[in-house]
């Protein structure tokens, strides 16, 4: 087994304070996981959910939760991965095992979210080090670093054509907003709502459009987002800031609400909102992430007296190795928009930038671009 | 039955424990949390909390029961027999938090400096238990 090495990444020290862009110490990869040298590496609104505080993982942290780049080492007992194989990482690594892996969710898995919350692998140790002290990856992941340590589930390799920042946008983005689209109850020519048309809502969208909805609302209350989600495929974009959403979604579907209406921010009101614009019998979907300790408010008697379903969706019900290649040969048909996605680009040394820019001017999806250049050649002291 | 069956015994009981972390290592995670927290009990109806005492106090904290005079940062609001499973190590926060059986009030990140800790602290109440003569309420509640 190779030695640690050092290598520069972005850390959240601790809530609220500012990204420190440093260098860290990286362990080789154990039994069943692999050293990914990342190319690029997307910023989702979870990690400024983690900088807030709103999203309590442990800290110190390396941000960073979806990424593309090379494989460039391989644990013991891993078979599906060589080095120098293309590669996106993704951030639910399910262990196959656990009863939820078992029974058929694996974007629930027992392991995968203990890993997450905890910031450990399952033995308690990390392969992260600052300061001679545990650093902890977000949800097994860690992208925003020149290279990360994780594990084989977490991973699946990607065609030559289909470039890093691309490939990077289907670790989280695209098969959570995506996901969520083709495993709801919408049927072809049915009419959604998609609020919120960040990262994930405009892949709600690309889901709805592929899944056959003849009409999708989009609710943004920035310009930009919704210029975005017309490009993904909504019909109509509505500006919240302007118009009374409600009052939006019901005056364009005759009164009648819609048949699936998606929540992609995490903010409670705005889940009650997708449940009052779904019409009778229809399904509101909550897809955004809110802080752990928010309740909403809806209408009790509309669960039985107008059969209305709120329920949830985690990653898009998304299962990495099933779903990454699906999602591939749609972006090889034209079906999937994975390019026009991409907003900004930064460097890692602009990673607070980055965040920044996602916490006051969020849209589309912005890439956190590395350099391919070698990692830096190994140390022979541990824990630095 | 619930395992506290009076506001006094849960009192008695459970601000005894927190008296006692008062004087362990772990204390000194109160001045990361940076604030009151506050425990706030149902079944039986009553509040304990740990108030931040400067770092030149004996401890780092005091323990301070009935409505608060100083502000709260976190209130965590659950009942006893929760509260009791909680300490005993047999609650899952995140499952808890999800289900309503402890909800949550303030900036829950700073709570996240106890949590990696919690896992020492937990047998401690456990010692606690046998302590003042309880110890058949360690395997009594269901986990
Ligand atoms: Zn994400
Ligand atoms: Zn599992």
């Amino acid at each position: 087994m190779s030695a640690s090495r050092l290598i520069r990444a972005a850390i959240l020290p601790d809530y609220d304070q500012p990204i420190e862009v440093t260098t860290v110490t990286l362990d080789a990869p154990q039994h069943g996981e692999v050293l990914v040298r990342l190319v690029a590496a997307g910023v989702c609104h979870s990690d400024g959910h983690v900088v807030t505080g709103h999203l309590p993982l442990p800290t110190p942290i390396v941000l960073g939760h979806e990424g593309a780049g090379v494989v460039e080492e391989v644990g013991m007992g891993v078979t599906h991965l060589r080095p120098g194989d293309r590669v996106m990482v993704s951030w639910i690594p399910a262990c196959g095992h656990c009863w939820w892996c078992v029974n058929g969710q694996p974007e629930l898995c027992e392991q995968a979210n203990t890993s997450a919350v905890s910031g450990e692998r399952p033995d308690g140790s990390t392969r992260l080090h600052w300061h001679n002290a545990p650093l902890y990856p977000f949800s097994s992941a860690g992208t925003w670093a020149e290279a990360a340590v994780v594990p084989a589930t977490s991973v699946v390799p990607i065609p030559d054509h289909l470039p890093y920042a691309e490939a990077a946008l289907l670790g989280c983005a695209v098969q959570t907003g995506v996901g969520a689209a083709l495993r709801s109850p919408l049927r072809p020519g049915d009419t959604v709502a998609v609020i919120g048309c960040g990262g994930v809502g405009l892949n709600i969208i690309q889901g709805a459009r592929i899944r056959g909805a003849s009409t999708i609302l989009a609710v943004d209350p920035a310009a930009e987002n919704r210029e975005l989600a017309l490009i993904m495929g909504a019909h109509h974009a509505i500006n919240p800031a302007q118009e009374d959403a409600l009052t939006a979604v019901l005056d364009l579907t005759d009164d009648r609400g819609v048949d699936v209406a998606f929540e992609a921010v995490g903010q409670p009101e705005l889940i009650a909102l997708a449940f009052a614009a779904a019409r009778r019998g229809g399904t509101a979907i909550a897809v955004g992430v809110p802080t752990p300790n928010a309740t909403v408010s809806v209408n009790a008697f509309a669960f039985a007296s107008q059969e209305k379903t709120l329920t949830g969706s985690w990653f898009g019900g998304s299962y990495a190795p099933r779903d990454v290649p699906r999602l591939i040969a749609l972006w090889e048909r034209q079906q999937l928009q994975l390019t026009s996605l991409i907003r900004r680009q930064y460097s890692l040394d602009a990673a607070g930038e980055a965040l920044y820019q996602l916490l006051h001017h969020p849209a589309g999806r912005n890439l956190i671009t590395l350099h391919s250049s070698p990692v830096p050649p190994d140390i022979s002291e541990k824990g630095a | 039955m619930p395992i506290f069956d009076t506001p006094e015994a849960l009192e008695t009981i459970l601000g005894g424990f927190f008296e006692r972390l008062r004087f362990v290592e772990q204390a000194y995670l109160i001045y990361q949390i940076g604030g009151t927290m506050e425990f706030v009990f149902r079944k039986p109806d009553t509040r304990i909390r740990w108030v931040p005492q400067p770092k030149t106090a004996a401890t780092p904290f005091t323990v301070a029961y009935g409505v608060p005079t100083e502000p709260v940062l976190l209130t965590f609001e659950q009942d006893g027999d929760t509260a009791h499973r909680f300490w005993l190590g047999r609650v899952n926060l995140q499952q808890a938090l999800a289900r309503q059986q402890v909800v949550a009030r303030g900036p829950l990140s700073r709570a996240m400096k106890l949590i990696p800790h919690l896992d020492e602290i937990y047998p401690l109440y456990a010692h606690y238990l046998e302590d003042v003569g309880h110890a058949e309420w360690i395997g009594g509640a269901r986990s």
